[in-house]
């Protein structure tokens, strides 16, 4: 009995050793005793897209930043992991995730609301929104400040086809398209019932919209979403057309060209393009998406423009987080971008870039422009909206009535709006929200209780003469106040230039007054 | 119904037979499940009256214990050092001086090479977490910087951690108190206590083993006890989605979760639902692919084995081909060939025997049973090879004797082969069958990324047809809505339902009840 104790200390000792040494990293302390000056070496990791090049492109390029600044000397790590996954592992753990990383848009709010995004300082930010599209830059924003860097300006979808196939009168209706390849017995490849990225452009084909708005950390406080309407009715019967042709296929990859049963046209974007050319060979083409017809009106098939993003990891090194935004910016900049545009076709989100007579007749681009007439920059949407958006799609697929359509679409709502299943307190709660900060009647500003029925701004806006805003109660527009200080009245207009904060009291006649407080 | 003895039963006629063995087994039941409940409450009972035992020799150690002994209840091995066993004692000592240091360290987060201590630890423990992590602006570099707060992962795995070592530090206490009185015994009949080259003699000889299991145990603990003490935890709190620990700090919830799967006041309704639905295809499927697999692979092996069959190599030969491919690689192939522009679409087509592709994966009636059968494919072999092993065993005089009793051969298979191979076999269906339950590979390599059906989706994010729960939890955990406390609640279910079915099945195998009719 007595004897095994020995052998149970040894093990403990061990379990002991073992506790201490997993124990949290040492943390530096933050203090800013920064002098300005970035020589030294500095380890980092890098995740860019995994395409074949890639790799070697973005180290190709750390080198040339390290010859431009010299005196900084950076040990890169790039590994190559796609745009979507990276904002997966990200945020599966942000302390473990690369430094300096690449991402989707449709990632960005999540990632903010998880800290994996460093804020630019405002230098950075001025370059940014100097050089780049405007677009691209509110989709690099949240509540109006900049949290990454436009990478491209081509995420987009658009129409590969096989010239051989589809007839070049056929181009500009769906109808005619899917005849063409079924007459052929070649499929047609759209992904509809699993990706709403691409089912959203039929919804916007018809005129619904689905807006959201953040708070200035990045969670969603509301929506607008008329998808449940006849006119989302209307694009569900458009997409069943795709949906229950026999040439179908639920995919979005441009290796259905050289499938077993090949597709003749396939819904994809500009990332595609090269392997698309390649299966393709000289019957290769690419052009904007079709129209389908309801009830004889005919509607254009909208689509999501947006942008590839490079990030900044936040860090509390100050050295390390100045040296990764200097770099992010630098591998965004015009040249590295061209140099992206020539190797992969990624479209650039860099003005001059865009200038470039290349960058201007690249036959994917200039499908993606043409089609860009009918496609909607894509917001900042909440994460589940991803998931919810599908269902529609799935349900039109094996609906038969109108009423199977409807109903579909009153869960999608229903589904969208438990989404802002409020606390008490949210609902009471006031925010300021207008022009402010950069933000378009998107972002939320929070207020916080002074006393009993007034309320103060918890930022200090710098407004300028001719902004406008309003107040409203628990993120809707049910209870709103503006300058006239009646319920639902007009916008209040900012008269002269300054840094206010916005003080709102209400009057027990259910009116209010709402005050700019210099600061 | 009452027991019939064999020349009763054997007057019976096939369906009074089916009946009658069904009658029995729902008679077994009740005393089954009696029986179980025994066994466990002796468990529990015996582990209280053990504790108790502890309690009471404890308080009498210290009332009959000399100096020495009552001294060693506050300084741990005080008693081995005064009596000699200086190395035993130094080892205690050490422990409950690296304890107590621990225990009372302050909060030293924050400076380099940053320690809290335990009692921090387990205060931080009860809310996991109220700092914040924040921002600050470094204008010199005009760069936004990170400042840490708490991070409520951290902070729960590690009071987890310091939790165990107090348990540790209880346990090695009271085996510091049993030393002293087995040590006072044995000075009392004047024999000569184990120094400490004793001690050290004994764990190289004839205490080895336990020197060569404490590596293992300590793996064991640090690899699979913590993280599954670590998900139970997580099943309690609130982590997942926004609440990633790192930016957000995720807290206790209590039972929250639970009631939300159970559809009890949860914001979910659909949840409960869709957990039954995944639930019972889940069953569905393990019953199916176990024994669909069982007793084909017994037959292939039979008809192999069968006399007068000719090449038996060649043929196991070619079965066993399947196994030469990795899994990983045959299921993704076949998923595509079945894909609905796959190669077996195109070659119906070609032939003529439809027209329009059949969307395999995308009817989950055909899907489901397809799923069935590629398993059967990849299944067999494994089977094929036990079989032959087991049928070879079987004396072929009892198949002699059989003959000449007139048996038939289904006879002789329901009377000698099947009672034999079950109860050789028991144990393997049941593992395989529980293997089934969380059959990862084969459910996601061949539908993963099929479409999802609007029935099941929940907050925790979309679910097809196909997904079994084990598959369900990844897509949770993967997909936008990062849903780890969901998935965890969702881990304990299915470690319930494998619980519960292993002690009642294997409380009624033969295998394990007549151990002694195998010779």
């Amino acid at each position: 009995m007595k004897k095994r104790i020995t052998s149970i200390l040894a093990l403990l000792v061990a379990c002991m050793t073992l506790l201490t040494a997993c124990t949290g990293n040492p943390t530096q302390n933050p203090s800013g005793d920064s002098t300005g000056d970035l020589k030294g070496t500095y380890e980092i990791t890098v995740w860019v897209s995994e395409i074949d090049g890639m790799k070697e492109l973005t180290e190709k390029q750390i080198d040339a930043f390290e010859a431009a600044n010299p005196g900084i000397v950076i040990n890169a790590t790039v590994e190559g992991i796609s745009e979507a996954n990276s904002a997966t592992q990200m945020l599966t753990s942000v302390e473990d995730g690369a430094d300096l990383y690449c991402f989707a848009q449709d990632q960005l709010a999540r990632l903010v609301i998880a800290g994996a995004l460093n804020k630019l300082g405002d230098g950075a930010a001025a370059t940014v929104k100097e050089n780049n599209d405007a677009i691209s830059v509110g989709a690099a924003s949240v509540g109006g400040v900049l949290y990454c860097y436009p990478l491209t300006s081509d995420n987009g979808y658009y129409m590969y086809y096989d010239k051989s196939v589809i007839k070049e009168s056929s181009l500009d209706s769906l109808e005619a398209i899917i005849a063409d390849c079924e007459a052929a017995g070649r499929n047609f490849s759209y992904e509809l019932a699993n990706n709403a990225w691409y089912n959203a452009g039929f919804f916007f084909a018809t005129g619904c919209v689905s807006d959201w708005t953040t708070d200035a950390e990045g969670n969603f406080t509301s929506v607008n979403d008329t998808f449940n309407s006849d006119a989302g009715l209307i694009a569900l019967k458009g997409m069943q057309k795709v949906l229950k042709s026999k040439a179908h296929v639920e995919s979005s990859n441009v290796a259905d060209f050289s499938a077993a049963i090949p597709s003749a046209v396939v819904i994809s974007g500009p990332w595609a393009s090269k392997d698309a050319q390649a299966a393709l060979g000289e019957n290769y083409a690419a052009t904007d998406l079709p129209s389908f017809e309801v009830d004889g009106k005919s509607y254009h098939i909208g689509s999501f423009s947006g942008n590839k993003l490079m990030g900044v990891k936040p860090s509390t090194d100050v050295k390390k987080t100045a040296v990764l935004n200097q770099l992010a910016l630098y591998l965004t900049n015009g040249d590295c971008q061209l140099e992206r545009f020539n190797q992969f076709g990624w479209g650039p989100s860099n003005l001059k870039a865009q200038a470039n007579d290349a960058v201007k007749n690249d036959p994917a681009l200039v499908a993606l422009a043409k089609q860009s007439e009918f496609a909607k920059p894509q917001p900042q949407i909440h994460g589940s909206w991803w998931d919810i958006c599908k269902l529609p799609a799935v349900a039109a697929k094996d609906a038969t009535t109108d009423d199977e359509l409807k109903a579909a679409l009153a869960k999608y709502k229903t589904d969208i709006d438990a989404l802002f299943e409020m606390t008490e307190d949210q609902k009471q709660a006031w925010s300021v929200i207008g022009t402010v900060n950069g933000t378009n009647w998107d972002t939320d500003f929070a207020m916080e209780k002074e006393s009993d029925n007034v309320y103060v701004s918890k930022d200090v806006f710098a407004m300028t003469a001719g902004m406008e805003f309003k107040v409203r109660q628990g993120a809707s527009w049910d209870v709103n106040f503006g300058g006239d200080g009646q319920p639902g009245g007009a916008n209040y207009i900012v008269e002269a230039d300054g840094n206010y904060k916005v003080k709102l009291t209400i009057n027990a006649d259910g009116t209010a007054v709402l005050e700019l407080v210099a600061q | 119904m009452k027991k019939l003895t064999t020349a009763e039963y054997s007057t019976l006629n096939i369906v009074q037979k089916l009946l009658y063995n069904i009658w029995r087994f729902l008679c077994a039941i009740p005393t089954t499940a009696i029986s179980i409940g025994k066994g466990a409450w002796n468990g529990i009972a015996g582990f209280f009256k053990g504790l108790g035992f502890e309690v009471v020799d404890t308080i009498n150690t210290f009332r009959k214990g000399d100096w020495k002994t009552r001294v060693s209840f506050f300084i741990m091995g005080f008693g081995n050092i005064s009596r000699g066993q200086i190395l035993r004692g130094i080892m205690l000592l050490l422990f409950q001086i690296g304890y107590v240091v621990y225990m009372i360290l302050p909060d030293l987060d924050g400076l380099p090479g940053g320690f809290s201590g335990g009692l921090y630890r387990l205060k931080k423990f009860t809310t996991l977490g109220d700092v914040v992590p924040g921002e600050q602006y470094d204008p010199i570099l005009d760069t936004y910087i990170r400042v840490d707060g708490d991070n409520s992962f951290d902070i729960l795995l590690y009071g987890i951690l310091t939790i165990l070592l107090c348990f540790v530090f209880v346990f090695l206490w009271r085996v510091n108190v049993k030393q002293n009185k087995i040590a006072q015994e044995l000075l009392a009949k004047g024999k000569k206590l184990p120094k400490a080259k004793d001690d050290i003699k004994n764990l190289l000889d004839g205490q080895f083993h336990k020197t060569l299991l404490s590596l293992p145990l300590i793996g064991i603990t640090c690899f699979t006890v913590l993280p599954i003490i670590f998900m139970i935890f997580v099943a309690f709190t609130n982590y997942g989605g926004k609440y990633d620990g790192y930016s957000n700090l995720f807290t206790w919830v209590g039972l929250d979760n639970f009631k939300e799967l159970f559809n009890m006041g949860g914001s979910d309704s659909n949840l409960a639902n869709a957990f039954g639905r995944i639930l019972g295809w889940t069953m569905v499927w393990a019953v199916l692919a176990t024994f669909t697999n069982y007793f084909l692979g017994i037959l292939v092996a039979m008809l192999i084995n069968k006399k007068g069959v000719k090449l038996k190599k060649l043929w196991r030969g070619i079965l066993v081909l399947t196994i030469a491919i990795p899994q990983f690689v045959s299921l993704l192939y076949v998923s595509k060939l079945f894909a609905a522009n796959g190669l077996v679409n195109s070659f119906l087509m070609n032939m003529g025997w439809t027209d329009a592709a059949i969307d395999f994966w995308g009817t989950p009636e055909i899907g489901r049973v397809l799923v069935v059968i590629i398993n059967i494919w990849i299944g067999i072999p494994y089977l094929m090879l036990m079989a032959t092993g087991i049928l070879m065993n079987i004396p072929a005089d009892m198949y002699e004797s059989a003959k000449i009793d007139g048996a038939s051969g289904f006879q002789q298979f329901t009377k000698i082969t099947l009672p034999y191979m079950m109860f050789v076999t028991g144990p393997y269906l049941l593992t395989s069958f529980i293997g089934n339950i969380n059959n990862f590979n084969v459910m996601f390599l061949l539908t993963g990324g099929s479409i999802p059906n609007p029935e099941l989706s929940t907050s925790g994010g979309s679910a097809t047809d196909y997904d079994l729960l084990i598959t369900w939890i990844y897509s949770m955990v993967t997909g936008v809505t990062s849903n780890y406390k969901l998935s965890a609640v969702i881990a304990i279910m299915i470690f319930v339902v494998v619980a519960t079915l292993s002690v009642i099945v294997y409380n009624v195998m033969p295998s394990t009840r007549n151990e002694e009719d195998f010779q």
